[in-house]
């Protein structure tokens, strides 16, 4: 199966009278822009903003961050999400890079929003703060959550995945500066000169532990919490057919945009036929029962055997609860004779004492560490907040307060805010981007 | 100029050897032994010197612990240090005592120096920063370089780096770090699994700590006759809470009677735990210490008879190794009372 993903590189963003690219300027036309998403009547209020790396600027509560891009054959883009079923991951697909649509609560967040900065101390935390931010700041109708805690953030991921089309279909038609292949071919028919390599396969966790539908990961629009662990095809995933969930600690979770860049996949692509075979990713999920997580794992490396999978990296979107099938997965590959990496951010606390993981396990000695969620964080007012800043304290942020006896409200009144890393949108970033490990002090 | 005090024992303190170990604390408004050494290169001034003998910190620690927090009471000082203690274990354990002490008393950095082998260092490197050290005292020069890298940037306000990076011994605190390299985690992931499947050496980001797995105990024969204790790590205890146990992390547990009561009255009790939402546990504390259930199933004779206290304190954040510390402690306790079984609650 072959990806071409041509790339557009973006130095610029503005607005303007017309929705073009030219010589690295994005230019897009905010009205028409507005309007073409106000077709979802669930939208109340609308508005769109630039942020760009070193602006004054904080985002809160963000909802999720999406790549611009369009298929060159019409096709759609989020098959079976926005548009209708169609095999994600071969033909040719045009890509905006260095920026990206990022979709912000003009008031309500929740446990799964979360906050980044394009400037200052706070700007390294996330890897939003890095790029070029088209950003929807919006309010909506859906009433039966505007007060949860848990929220569905549905109008708003729909708003930033068909606006990322959107803006995608202003390079539809022009030549790419770059063009990435991403081409496997099938898992029995390679080159036995890569075949004498060994072979990897990808274990992908992504969070999926909420029992009521529409708050998890999707794959091609199907709610994750309702399957069980399945192959694909590395350029699936690279193209459009996982959309971010709403349903973690916010720098636990992976955002759209770092499914449609995943640096472990590019990476494992990378080595295939230099030192590794790469068969392919096993596209698992997280689980609540005991049961349940067992049964996942027993298919996981089920499949990993069939397929002669000699190694596996496991990926876990999420800490705490799912660290229990992070680690049955690691043992169930181990026990089956599948030498197996894991990568995972860690919780050891304010005062990193506690144990890293829930659960762990012997089997488990090779694990890439990409953070503490736990870790505080204190930052000095902004002077532009797109969206409500108060969300982080106010609404059940899973790295906020609204008040400590100590540290008193995660916002104060002068606009600094103190909080968890869990609050960082994509701070732990273990789809691979992460910089950061974790140390013994 | 800052200042600091040195602790060092009967030897390297030049007042004998074994035959001395009993020399009872004394301090010196001057550097003796090491702290000449110590004098080259740490950025305070080294006021006085503290010697013990071995065997009186070991044999007589309150009173050699109370005269030298009486000596220090009326100094000045920005940093203690002891040692380096090398191999030499009541040496070590020594140091490590008298640091914990004067960092609780005057709450001013302290920092020591051991060798991998001594006792001392898996007693105290939680407490403080502990230099790994050489085994024997030709490596005097070395350590004490060590130890003054650490002191000089404490004294200064630098930041003190990861354990491994500054040489010392982890104090179980794990915290997240930028890599100066930047190297992202998919980078390292794949060098990791390369380095796996060609059966190479490799170093996991997370070293999994040594597993205690305790065996299930036998089931009890004749539960009629039996006789049970309550323990909770729920955070139940009298409204004052009068053993102080904290909220998170507990280091304290208390024990309460509950002998011939038939169930703990909301007001009476309370839950101090953290971890969750108290509501329930203090509107009904048996919610998590099931008294009144123990009482109505004694009075059915579904089992024996009832341990007269119940052992409480906070699991959330606790260290696994406190846990054992406290259960160690309550153990005595219930085997004393002759307890068959013992009903844990969690929360």
């Amino acid at each position: 199966m072959r990806l071409e993903i041509g790339n557009f590189y973006v130095k610029d963003i503005v607005f303007g009278d017309k929705l073009s690219f030219n010589e690295g300027l994005l230019t897009i036309n905010k009205e028409e822009a507005i309007t073409y998403l106000k077709e979802d009547d669930r939208i109340t209020d609308i508005d769109l903003y630039l942020a760009k790396p070193g602006d004054p600027i904080r985002l809160c509560p963000v909802k999720d961050s999406i790549e611009p891009r369009v298929h060159v054959d019409g096709s759609p883009l989020f098959p079976g999400y926005e548009g209708d079923l169609k095999r994600a991951g071969e033909g040719v697909t045009h890509a905006l890079k260095n920026c990206c649509v990022t979709v912000v609560g003009k008031h309500w967040g929740g446990f799964q929003d979360g906050i980044f900065d394009m400037s200052g101390e706070g700007q390294k935390l996330s890897l939003y703060g890095t790029l070029l931010n088209i950003v929807l700041v919006m309010d909506t109708n859906e009433e039966f959550e505007r007060h949860e805690q848990q929220k569905k953030n549905d109008a708003h991921r729909r708003a930033g995945c068909k606006l990322a089309e959107f803006i995608g279909q202003c390079v539809k038609e022009l030549e790419p500066e770059e063009k990435e292949v991403f081409d496997l071919e099938p898992v029995i028919k390679r080159d036995p000169e890569i075949e004498k390599l060994p072979s990897v396969v990808y274990v992908m966790q992504p969070q999926s532990q909420m029992e009521e539908l529409g708050y998890n990961t999707r794959v091609y629009g199907w709610d994750m919490n309702r399957m069980l662990p399945t192959f694909m095809h590395p350029n699936e995933v690279l193209d459009g057919a996982l959309i971010s969930g709403s349903f973690m600690p916010c720098s636990s979770k992976w955002a759209t945009y770092d499914f449609q860049n995943c640096p472990n996949i590019k990476a494992l692509y990378h080595e295939h036929g230099k030192t590794i075979n790469f068969l392919g990713v096993i596209m698992a999920n997280l689980n609540v029962a005991l049961e349940q997580k067992e049964r996942a794992a027993i298919y996981v490396a089920q499949m990993a055997n069939s397929l002669g999978a000699d190694g596996a990296v496991v990926a876990e979107e999420g800490y705490g609860n799912p660290d229990a099938d992070f680690v049955g997965c690691i043992v169930a590959l181990e026990d089956a004779g599948v030498k197996t990496v894991g990568i995972s951010n860690e919780c050891t606390g304010r005062d990193g004492k506690s144990q890293p993981l829930v659960t762990l396990d012997e089997k488990c000695d090779a694990i890439v560490s990409c953070g503490n969620v736990s870790e505080l964080i204190e930052l000095p007012p902004m002077e532009i907040v797109l969206g409500e800043l108060e969300a982080l304290a106010r609404d059940g942020s899973s790295g906020g307060w609204a008040g400590d006896e100590i540290l008193g409200p995660s916002v104060r009144e002068d606009g600094s805010i103190i909080f968890e890393n869990n609050g960082v949108f994509c701070g732990d970033q273990v789809c691979g981007w992460s910089p950061k490990t974790m140390k013994e002090f | 100029m800052k200042k600091a005090i040195l602790y060092i024992n009967q030897f390297f303190g030049q007042i004998g050897g074994e035959d001395k170990a009993d020399f009872p604390p004394e301090i010196r408004a001057e550097k003796i032994g090491p702290a000449l050494e110590y004098a080259k290169s740490l950025e305070a001034e080294i006021t006085h010197t503290i010697i013990c003998g071995d065997n009186f910190m070991g044999s007589n620690t309150e009173e050699a612990i109370s005269k030298i927090l009486g000596f220090l009471a009326d100094k000045e000082m920005d940093i203690f240090i002891a040692g380096p203690a090398f191999q030499a274990g009541r040496y070590g354990v020594a140091c490590g005592t008298i640091c914990k002490a004067v960092k609780e008393k005057f709450g001013v950095p302290v920092i020591t120096s051991m060798n991998v082998e001594n006792p001392g260092v898996e007693m105290f490197k939680k407490d403080m920063y502990i230099l790994e050290g050489g085994n024997i005292a030709s490596k005097m020069r070395k350590d004490v370089k060590a130890v003054v890298a650490i002191a000089n940037k404490i004294l200064t306000g630098e930041e003190v780096g990861p354990a491994k990076e500054e040489g010392y011994f982890p104090r179980g605190i794990r915290k997240q770090v930028w890599r100066e390299d930047k190297k992202p985690a998919s980078e390292r992931m794949v060098e990791m699994l390369v380095q796996k499947l060609n059966g190479e050496p490799f170093e996991t980001e997370l070293p999994m700590p040594k597993l205690d797995r305790v065996p299930i105990a036998a089931a009890i024969k004749d539960l009629k006759k039996a006789r049970i204790a309550l323990v909770t790590t729920g955070g139940i205890v009298p409204v004052d809470n009068p053993d102080r146990i904290q909220s998170a992390s507990a280091t304290r547990w208390g024990r309460y009677n509950i002998d011939h009561v038939d169930a703990l009255k909301s007001g009476e009790y309370k839950t101090i735990h953290a971890g969750f939402d108290p509501a329930a546990a203090d509107a009904d504390p048996n919610v998590i210490t099931p008294v009144d259930a123990l009482a109505a199933l004694l009075k059915e004779g579904v089992y024996g008879s009832l341990h007269p206290y119940f052992y409480s304190t906070v699991g959330t954040g606790t260290t696994q190794a406190e846990a054992e510390r406290m259960a160690n402690e309550i153990i005595p306790y219930l085997k004393e009372d002759k307890v068959d079984g013992v009903i844990m609650v969690s929360t």
